[in-house]
């Protein structure tokens, strides 16, 4: 039996920015530009990654302002952190599927 | 344009280890190396509470004839040094995120001041009423009191567990030093919480690198 795998996050490159979002403590945010050099994305790729994933509701796009510099913060949603756990749990039972039939160990 | 086209198919393995990377690398960038902080309380506390015990011996007569003036300016310079270090290397002004975590450490650092603030007004408040060794003494056990809290606190609160482990063993070995007199005090947070403090960077240093690898 393989598990669906979900093909928003199936993506390389929106694994990786789930990832890192991931890794934020649950309520915090990160700026656009701190997302972009952690990722070494370009800001356009890493805007259709991202709405890509707002369209499924896995982020959630803040638009404030510092001063008069407008800011955009990025946060996973609930949903967003849900998905990424059954998608790395999916993954996990796919490794232990391939590797149940060759060795009895993990 | 497909943005999807760089998406050649990763194995389960593969998937796994580039998440792993990717987490790594977050976790680096955003979360400060504690270790400047742990080394540079533990040597303040280990020369600082040094020569206190130098200064007031384990049965009241000095080892060494250093006078007090210049004990208290060696800590208190030291401490200062220290401040400096945590205050660089854990503040974090450029930090590109922002909310809950933030809030916390904003909490957590008045925490510090509150609690520094209370205990300074206690030992004005009493101090004048000791002889000068209990006097000292008092000082410093009401102060290592509050720091064996607020690590236990921070260590719940950013669930590492070798903080909290250090600040237990902080609270046990002032209860205990206090308990014994000021140079079995000095002697305890020299070696017991300047030690600590050392130890405690060293195995915060060996999980970052695990982390790292």
């Amino acid at each position: 039996m393989t598990p669906d795998l979900d093909p928003v996050i199936h993506a390389q490159a929106r694994l990786r920015v789930v990832a890192t979002l991931n890794t934020l403590a649950q309520g915090d945010q990160i700026t656009f530009p701190g997302l972009k050099d952690l990722l070494g994305m370009t800001a356009g790729n890493l805007s259709v990654h991202l709405s890509k994933l707002e369209e499924a509701g896995y982020v959630e796009i803040v638009k404030t302002h510092k001063g008069r510099t407008p800011v955009t913060y990025v946060a996973l949603t609930r949903r967003g952190r849900l998905a990424f756990e059954e998608y790395t749990a999916a993954i996990r039972e796919l490794l232990d599927t391939a590797r149940a039939p060759a060795s009895g160990d993990t | 344009m497909n943005m999807d086209d760089d998406e050649l198919a990763l194995s389960p393995e593969e998937t796994l280890r580039l998440i792993e990377q990717q987490e790594t690398a977050t976790v680096n960038r955003i979360v400060p190396d504690p270790v400047p902080h742990y080394l540079a309380w533990g040597v303040a506390w280990f020369v600082g509470f040094g020569m206190f015990f130098l200064h007031h011996g384990l049965s009241g007569t000095p080892y060494v004839e250093i006078p007090i003036g210049v004990v208290l300016a060696l800590l208190f310079g030291l401490m200062a040094m220290a401040m400096l270090v945590s205050a660089m290397t854990t503040w974090q002004l450029r930090s590109p995120v922002r909310g809950a975590s933030q809030e916390r450490g904003t909490m957590y650092g008045m925490a510090w001041g509150f609690g520094f603030f209370a205990m300074w007004v206690i030992a004005v408040r009493f101090g004048p009423l000791l002889p000068a060794p209990e006097r000292s003494l008092l000082w410093s056990s009401l102060s290592m009191l509050v720091v064996a809290l607020l690590y236990m606190a921070g260590g719940i609160i950013l669930s590492l567990r070798p903080m909290f482990v250090l600040g237990a063993g902080l609270a046990v070995l002032n209860a205990v030093g206090a308990a014994a007199g000021p140079g079995w005090h000095a002697l305890l947070m020299s070696v017991g919480a300047g030690g600590g403090s050392i130890v405690t960077a060293l195995v915060l240093r060996r999980k970052r690198r695990r982390l790292r690898r």
